[in-house]
């Protein structure tokens, strides 16, 4: 059985949940290693995966076995459909789901709530999201493995915004640069579009039309999910060469990312951490964008993205927290000329 | 350079007129208070935007907006401000919260509650933690109330689709000249990335996808349905001389979808066959949007696309539909042909500015098929194309 699956059986052995029926991509991937279609932005919550702890199954809502990794079965695929209450009925037929009495959901509607209420009677829906956060959280050696690799990627496709940073060239079409990058490494995902955006006093994440002019400092973020796993990183470069102060505002914003990143600690309070002045972000790395709580610490076997913004410099690098110390993944220079 | 256009667009008008179709339809289902948290509502309700982003990152900053049926400004909390709607006063702009967690959630239902404490509240989708803050209180789904509103398009919202399908058209141009034997999907994807935003896209919002066919169903995937597996996620498969791939991708301006389909040749001509292919399927669009004008039904959409195939297969997927609406969602009513059934169907009348994708499949099993796609939109009288291909002789 894969790592995943059997951690998530255990932890659901252990809070006491019976079955999971999830909507999101994430919590998907991780249960089931599927590669589906990636679609941007929300989407309302609808059975598409669902997990029974008694059978140790997984079940996906598919038409094809395309992507879908052989240890799952065809019998374990169900049908989509436009009614949603055919789709309630396919999944209430999961074998041992009817036996469920706690299920886990990562979100709710109201209509879908009548509707599993009515197929399902007798379960109850509990947080499943908060759930899932926690077996997803710690990374096995091979998940590094893939978020290595992703940040491989989105470093070399940031390396060819940096070679096209250049008087005249717009916010939008940088943007492009990184995505004709991705696509050519094999990539067709970007974990968001990336803010190819001339500095000011907030960092921004919609590029516009403006074109980049002599003495602007440009940040550059952008991240991609290679296979499902997140590689991100934010770097600022000075068009046409940085001026004195701006060199220094880059020395500044290096060591401030520096000490940040020296900070991420098992023990550490992630809302003190973010509280520091000159942080921006500091988020769990894994399938995608992982949220870590404010009240929580940090762990041995995270990985975050911390950003740090500086004097209109903008840094972010992927750190691995380990009990040795901070180890960073992230390997693009600094620097902002 | 971006794409310019000659024709009128006004995103504040179409702000106001959307914001007050939704008013009266709260009105109609007696909501007092909209609580939107799904980002094509809110886009839709407010005018929004937030950066096109993997649903893993979406979901954890997502926007949210409230919308109250006196018909005042809606309260829009987000964490992209640069994003705001210039009318938007600034007591209704509001920091993004951690829906996920208790706070964040207790946050909102608290702010919500004082706002309309007893009437009517509708929520389009809950996180859990926003579940358990609004527990005991009842939560009417809004999916009427949306869907009515969302139905007829004002002229900019057409405009927005015709300018996102034009930027598409164009993008595509470059793409289609790499097509060759040896070169690879995921390349393709690249160059058009990179041409939307040179043009002028707002976001691109799904994995782009060119899917090398089978010539028959039982040569491809597994299939749950018995029908063709459609689409597929992108691989660095290079392409091979005479695939037949087939094209969907979409893009959006201002928040409006495109939807883009073709079926390309890789490095030959179309034969007699799959020129026969092609010509069903112009048949059947031409047949469908001549029949095009209010008053019609999907279900009457339905029986021309199979008349004119008459003797054949279903002239569309079983798993999706002959057409699909969109708008500030890819896929949203009216829907046309799905398995929701002729009766459904037969419900779904045709009013001015409605908006339909059809995306016709003709299939020869053993000699693959021709998909592409056309938008439509319903006039006073009659209908209008928003796209501008005609795929003559597979062009």
């Amino acid at each position: 059985m894969p790592e995943h699956l059997g951690r998530t059986l255990s932890a659901m052995a252990d809070a006491g949940i019976d079955a999971l029926i999830l909507g999101r991509d994430g919590n998907a991937r991780f249960v089931s290693g599927a590669d589906r279609l990636s679609l941007t932005g929300t989407r309302a919550f609808a059975p598409g995966c669902v997990v029974v702890r008694s059978t140790g199954k997984v079940h996906l809502m598919s038409t094809t076995d395309d992507g879908i990794p052989a240890d799952i079965a065809h019998e374990q695929l169900y049908d989509m459909s436009w009614n949603p209450m055919t789709i309630a009925g396919n999944v209430a037929a999961i074998p041992g789901l009817a036996d469920a009495r706690t299920i886990g959901v990562d979100g709710m509607t109201p209509m879908m709530e009548t509707i599993l209420g009515g197929v399902l009677p007798g379960a109850e829906l509990v947080d499943g999201e908060t759930f899932l956060r926690e077996v997803r959280r710690p990374k096995s050696a091979g998940d590094l493995d893939g978020i290595r690799n992703a940040v491989a990627v989105a470093e070399a496709c940031l390396a060819t915004v940096v070679a096209a940073v250049a008087p005249g060239i717009t916010e939008r079409e940088l943007l492009g640069k990184f995505e004709a990058r991705m696509g050519q490494l094999g990539v067709t995902t970007p974990a968001f579009e990336a803010a190819t955006c001339v500095a000011g006093t907030t960092p921004r994440a919609i590029v516009t039309d403006r074109a980049l002019r002599t003495g602007d400092l440009v940040h550059l973020r952008g991240g991609v999910l290679v296979e499902g796993w997140e590689g991100v990183l934010a770097r600022t470069r000075a068009v046409d060469g940085a001026t004195g102060p701006q060199g220094a505002a880059g020395e500044r914003a290096s060591a401030a990312l520096g000490e940040a990143v020296a900070a991420c600690r098992p023990g550490e309070v992630i809302a003190e951490l973010r509280a520091r002045p000159e942080v921006t972000a500091l988020e769990g790395v894994g399938l995608g964008h992982e949220e870590l709580a404010d009240d929580d610490a940090l762990r041995a076997a995270d990985v975050v993205y911390v950003e740090v913004f500086v004097d209109q410099v903008l840094l972010g690098d992927v750190v691995h927290v380990t009990d040795a110390g901070p180890e960073i993944l992230t390997t693009s220079p600094l620097d902002v000329a | 350079m971006t794409l310019t256009f000659d024709s009128t667009l006004d995103l504040e008008r179409m702000r106001r007129e959307r914001h007050a179709r939704l008013v009266a339809s709260m009105h109609e289902d007696g909501i007092d208070a909209l609580l939107l948290l799904g980002q094509g509502n809110i886009a839709y309700a407010t005018g929004l935007r937030v950066p096109a982003s993997d649903q893993n990152l979406a979901i954890h900053r997502r926007p949210v907006a409230l919308v109250t049926v006196d018909g005042a400004a809606p309260h829009v909390w987000t964490w992209y401000p640069e994003g705001l709607p210039a009318e938007l006063p600034a007591d209704h702009a509001h920091d993004g919260l951690r829906l996920e967690f208790a706070d964040g959630a207790r946050t909102l239902a608290s702010f919500v509650t004082d706002v309309c404490p007893a009437g009517t509240l509708a929520v389009d989708e809950l996180t859990m933690p926003l579940h358990a803050a609004f527990a005991g209180r009842a939560l009417m789904d809004p999916s009427v109330c949306l869907g009515r509103a969302k139905l007829q398009k004002t002229s900019d919202e057409l405009e927005c689709i015709r300018r996102a399908q034009r930027i598409n058209e164009v993008a595509i141009e470059d793409v289609k000249a790499m097509v060759r034997p040896g070169v690879r999907g995921t390349e393709l994807t690249g160059r058009l990335l990179e041409r939307i935003f040179e043009l002028g896209a707002s976001a691109n919002t799904v994995d782009p996808i060119w899917q090398a066919m089978p010539a028959s169903i039982a040569d491809g995937p597994f299939t749950m349905t018995g029908d063709i597996i459609f689409p597929l996620v992108t691989t660095p498969r290079p392409f091979e001389q005479g695939d037949v791939i087939w094209v969907d991708n979409g893009i959006s301006y201002q928040g409006y979808q495109s939807d883009y389909g073709h079926t390309w040749i890789v490095g030959g001509e179309p034969d007699a066959v799959k020129k026969d292919q092609c010509a069903r399927y112009r048949a059947v669009i031409r047949a469908v949007v001549d029949a095009m004008r209010p008053g019609v039904t999907a279900r009457d959409l339905t029986r021309i696309a199979k008349g004119v195939e008459a003797g054949k297969r279903t002239p569309w997927l079983k798993h999706f539909y002959l057409a699909h609406g969109t708008g500030t969602e890819s896929a949203e009513a009216p829907f046309v042909g799905t398995d929701l059934g002729d009766e459904f169907d037969e419900t779904q009348v045709l009013a001015p500015g409605n908006v339909l994708v059809l995306e016709p499949v003709i299939w020869d099993d053993g000699q693959s098929g021709f998909r592409a796609e056309d938008i439509v939109a319903v006039t006073e009288d009659g209908a209008e194309m928003l796209s501008s291909l005609t795929y003559e002789d597979y062009s």
